[in-house]
C-alpha cells in the first residue's frame, strides 16, 4: 500500500523579551504562558508516547530568540515564580469554586493540577531548561531540531543587505550549535519569507533545507512537476519544501480549523477578565492590568457571549473526531491526486505555529497525540521529516520558488504597510553603519569589541519581524514601538559614541545586562569582506 | 579612547576589563586606582594610535558626573545616553523595498547641503520620482511622480510583473532643467509561469488539480496571494463564458 507520507512542522518561537529590572513584565508573560501551556504539555505528551514505543518523527523549529529566553536562569526563576502564582491561584480558586460555582469546580483543580506537573517537570525533571527536553527526543531520534534566523527577521526586506541576512543566518547557526550540540539541517524561514537567491546563505551555513509558503510553487517563474506535494532542490542545491496550505487549513483557520469547534474551551474567557478587581488583583499586572491567568472555564459555543461550561469529556470526544477526520482527509486527498501526480507519491508539509498547540487551541496537544497515534499504527500512513525525505529521494527536481510569505497578501505587506515602513529608513540605516563599523575598526579587543558586538546585537534585535508585525497587528503597539527605537537608539549611541572615539561603559554594562542574547557575538561579521578566519 | 561613566561599572567589571586589557597586578588593585590604571591605559592606547595629538591631556573628557544607577530599580526602559530617533538622516539616498509584485515602497532624504545648494540655485520647481521600469536590455521606459519638498516616503504602483524598477529622485528647476539627485538600487518583481500559460492550466484539469489541490481550504478559500487569486479568476471566467 502507497504510504502517505506526512511532515509536521512546529515552529517554536517568541521574542526575545527580558526585563529583570522590573519584578514582573506584561510581556514577558508571553514566554510564561508558553512554556506552561505549550512546551511542558507538548514534551510531556511526546515522552508518554515515546515510553509507550510509538514511532514519530517530528520537527521542531526553535528560534534563537526563544532559545535564550529557555536558557536564561534569570527568566528561569521568573517562571517558577509564576507558576508558585498559579498554584496559589489555583488553591483559592478551588475554594471560591466550591463555595460559589460549584460546576467550576473540577475545571479549577484540573488547571491546579496541570501547574503542579508543569511545576514538577520545570524544576525536576528540566532542571529548569526544556531545551534538555527538545535536545533528549531528538537523541532518542523521534524529533528533528532546527533553527531560523537569528532575531526571526522577515529577510525578504533586508535582500539588498547580504552582511544582515549572512549575520541573521550564521548567527542563528551558532546559537543552535550552542544549544543542542549540533549542527540544523532545516532552517525555517520566518514568516515563510522567501526571495529568489535567499537560499545561498543556507548553503553557506550547509543548511539541507527550508520550507516555504503554498503558493511560492504556483508564483515561480518555472513550471513545477509536483506542485506542492514534493519539495524542489533550489539551484545551488537547497531544497524546499512547500507548505499545503489545504491541509494546514483544516486545523489552523480562524473560521474553519478544527479548533473553531464550540466545544473546546474557550480561550478568551478567563478569571483573569471575570473576577472582581479585587480577587484577582494579585495575579495580574500592576497598575491593574487585567491579563489571562490561564483558569478557564467555558467552551467556546459559538458567536455568542453566553458561553456553556467547558466540558473536558465532550472535548476530548471531539479531538479524536478530528483525527480521524484529519486523516481521513489526507487519504482522501491522496485518492483525488493519484492522476495529477507524474512522479510518485506525494509528500505533504505541513507548518504551524507551535504555540497554537495547547496556549491558542487547549486541546491542540492532545489532537496532535492522537494523529500519531493512528498515523504510527496505520499502514498508509507515515509521519517523517524532510531531512529524512531528502534522505530517501536525494533527486528533486531543480527549480526557484517564487518570491513569497505565509503572511496577508502572500508577498511582503504585513511587514511593509502605512504602520511600520517607517522602521526600515532606520534599521537599514543601523546596518549600512554598522557595516561601517565593522569595516573601520576590525578586530578591536576588550572594550570598543564589547561595545561593537553589542551594537550588533542591537542591530539584530531591531530586524525581528515581530515588532512591524505587532504594529501591523495593532495589538500591543506601544510596547513594540518602543523595543525597534530603543534597539535603534542604542545602535546609534554606539555610532556616534565610535566615531568620536569613546566607549560609554554604563550603557554599554547596562546593555549587556539587558539585552544579552547571543553571547559568542561577534560583530566582525557584519564586515563584508569577513569570512569568519576561514580561507 | 573616551571612556563615558567608567565609574559606574562595578569593581568586578573594571576587574574584568583590566583583566582583558593585559595588566598585570588588576588583581592588587583598589577599586579607585583600577579607573585610575585604565585612564592612564586607554590615555596611552589613544596616544599610540594618535601620535601627532596634542599632548595635554585633558581629564574633562571623562565624563565623572556619575549618577549610580546601579542596584537600583530603573523602571525605564531607555538606558543612559541614547537620543531620539531622527526623522531622516544627513544624506542625500532613496531606497526602494519590494512590497508585492504590484507595489513597492520608497523612502528618501535630502541632506541639509544639498537643500541649501537647491535653495541658493533659486529652489525648484517640482520635485519628482522618475521611475525607471526595465523589461530587457533594450526594452526599457519610466514613468514620473510629483512629490513635495517635504515628503519623505512614497508607495509605487508597479505596472508589470518580471520587470527590474529602479526610482530616482530629481528635481526640476524653474526652466524645466533635471537634475538626479540620488537614485535607488533596483528592485525586480517576479515573473509567474502561470499568468502567461492559463491555457495550458485550463486544457489540463490534472495540472490544475495539482496546483489548486493545496491552495484552497475545505470551504472552497483560495489562498490570501493576489497573483493566485488572477490566476483563478481568469481560468474562471473563461470557464463561464
Amino acid at each position: 500500500m502507497a504510504k502517505n507520507r506526512l511532515s509536521l512542522i512546529l515552529h517554536a518561537h517568541l521574542p526575545f523579551v527580558r526585563h529583570i529590572e522590573y519584578p514582573r513584565f506584561l510581556e514577558e508573560d508571553w514566554l510564561y504562558e508558553s512554556l506552561s501551556e505549550t512546551y511542558l504539555p507538548m514534551l510531556r505528551m511526546l515522552r508518554r508516547l515515546r515510553s509507550e514505543g510509538y514511532c514519530f518523527r517530528l520537527t521542531f523549529s526553535m528560534s534563537p530568540t526563544l532559545c535564550a529566553m529557555l536558557a536564561d536562569p534569570a527568566l528561569q526563576e521568573r517562571f517558577i515564580k509564576y507558576l508558585e502564582l498559579h498554584k496559589d491561584l489555583g488553591e483559592k480558586e478551588m475554594e471560591r469554586c466550591s463555595k460559589e460555582q460549584l460546576e467550576c469546580m473540577p475545571l479549577a483543580k484540573m488547571y491546579y493540577d496541570l501547574t503542579l506537573k508543569n511545576l514538577s517537570d520545570f524544576c525536576d525533571l528540566y532542571h529548569n531548561n526544556v531545551l534538555e527536553g527538545f535536545r533528549d527526543l531528538e537523541d532518542s531520534g523521534h524529533i528533528d531540531l532546527i533553527t531560523t534566523a537569528a532575531t526571526h527577521a522577515y529577510l525578504p526586506l533586508y535582500c539588498d543587505y547580504p552582511t544582515a541576512i549572512k549575520a541573521q543566518v550564521e548567527v542563528a547557526v551558532q546559537s543552535h550549535i550552542r544549544h543542542f550540540k549540533k549542527s540544523p539541517k532545516g532552517f525555517w524561514l520566518p514568516e515563510c519569507g522567501y526571495f529568489p537567491g535567499l537560499e545561498e546563505y543556507l548553503r553557506k551555513q550547509e543548511i539541507d533545507w527550508f520550507q516555504v509558503s503554498a503558493h511560492s510553487m504556483l508564483v515561480a517563474s518555472e513550471p513545477v512537476r509536483m506542485g506542492d506535494y514534493a519539495p524542489v532542490r533550489c539551484p545551488d542545491g537547497v531544497a524546499a519544501f512547500p507548505r499545503d496550505y489545504h491541509l494546514t487549513s483544516l486545523v489552523w483557520s480562524n473560521t474553519e480549523g478544527y479548533p473553531c469547534d464550540g466545544n473546546y474551551r474557550e480561550f478568551y474567557r478567563d478569571i483573569g477578565y471575570d473576577l472582581p478587581m479585587e480577587y484577582v488583583r494579585p495575579y495580574i499586572h500592576e497598575p491593574e492590568v487585567r491579563v489571562f491567568t490561564g483558569y478557564k472555564y467555558w467552551a467556546i459555543t459559538g458567536p455568542t457571549n453566553e458561553k456553556r461550561l467547558y466540558r473536558p469529556e465532550l472535548a476530548a470526544g471531539k479531538v479524536q473526531e478530528h483525527a480521524d477526520n484529519f486523516l481521513y482527509r489526507i487519504r482522501m486527498k491522496n485518492s483525488a491526486l493519484d492522476r495529477s501526480l507524474r512522479d510518485g507519491a506525494p509528500f505533504y508539509t505541513l507548518g504551524f505555529d507551535a504555540e497554537l498547540f495547547g496556549h491558542w487551541w487547549f486541546e491542540g496537544i492532545d489532537w496532535l497525540e492522537a494523529v500519531i497515534r493512528r498515523a504510527s499504527d496505520a499502514d498508509d500512513l507515515f509521519l517523517t521529516t524532510p531531512s529524512d525525505y531528502l534522505a530517501t529521494f536525494p533527486e528533486l527536481q531543480t527549480v526557484q520558488p517564487g518570491y513569497s510569505s505565509w503572511g496577508q497578501g502572500g508577498y511582503s505587506s504585513v511587514w511593509l504597510d502605512g504602520s511600520n515602513a517607517w522602521i526600515y529608513r532606520h534599521i537599514h540605516k543601523a546596518i549600512e553603519r554598522m557595516e561601517e563599523l565593522a569595516v573601520r575598526f576590525p578586530e578591536q579587543q576588550s572594550l570598543k569589541q564589547r561595545f561593537l558586538n553589542q551594537a550588533s546585537r542591537e542591530v539584530l534585535l531591531s530586524m525581528a519581524s515581530d515588532w512591524p508585525f505587532i504594529l501591523h497587528n495593532k495589538t500591543s503597539v506601544g510596547y513594540a514601538d518602543k523595543r525597534l527605537r530603543d534597539h535603534l537608539r542604542n545602535f546609534n549611541l554606539v555610532y556616534e559614541n565610535m566615531c568620536k572615539n569613546a566607549v560609554n561603559t554604563e550603557w554599554l554594562v547596562k546593555a549587556e545586562k539587558r539585552d544579552n542574547i547571543f553571547p559568542d557575538m561577534d560583530y566582525n561579521i557584519f564586515n563584508p569582506s569577513y569570512n569568519g578566519g576561514q580561507e | 579612547m573616551i571612556l563615558i561613566k567608567i565609574d559606574a561599572l562595578t569593581t568586578t567589571e573594571l576587574q574584568y576589563i583590566a583583566q582583558q586589557e593585559g595588566m598585570e597586578n588588576w588583581e592588587s588593585l583598589e577599586r579607585d586606582e583600577l579607573i585610575e590604571a585604565l585612564e592612564d591605559l586607554y590615555d596611552e592606547q589613544e596616544f599610540e594610535d594618535r601620535p601627532d595629538r596634542d599632548s595635554k591631556v585633558n581629564r574633562n573628557r571623562f565624563c565623572n558626573s556619575l549618577t549610580d544607577f546601579r542596584g537600583k530599580d530603573d523602571i525605564q526602559l531607555e538606558l543612559p545616553g541614547v537620543e531620539e530617533l531622527p526623522a531622516v538622516y544627513a544624506e542625500t539616498s532613496i531606497h526602494l523595498l519590494l512590497r508585492d509584485p504590484y507595489w513597492a515602497y520608497a523612502f528618501w532624504s535630502i541632506s541639509p547641503i544639498d537643500r541649501s545648494r537647491i535653495e541658493e540655485e533659486g529652489g525648484i520647481k517640482d520635485l519628482l520620482l522618475r521611475v525607471s521600469m526595465r523589461r530587457s536590455a533594450a526594452d526599457d521606459e519610466f514613468f514620473d511622480i510629483s512629490v513635495g519638498f517635504d515628503d519623505t516616503d512614497w508607495n509605487i504602483n508597479l505596472p508589470e510583473m518580471g520587470c527590474e524598477y529602479s526610482v530616482s529622485l530629481c528635481k526640476m528647476d524653474h526652466e524645466g532643467g533635471l537634475e538626479e539627485l540620488c537614485e535607488s538600487k533596483t528592485v525586480r518583481t517576479p515573473k509567474c509561469y502561470w499568468t502567461d500559460h492559463l491555457d495550458q492550466l485550463r486544457e489540463e484539469p490534472a495540472l490544475f488539480k495539482l496546483y489548486f489541490s493545496s491552495l484552497v481550504t475545505k470551504g472552497g478559500i483560495i489562498v490570501d496571494n493576489p497573483t493566485v487569486q488572477e490566476i483563478a479568476a481568469s481560468l474562471s471566467s473563461v470557464a463561464r463564458s
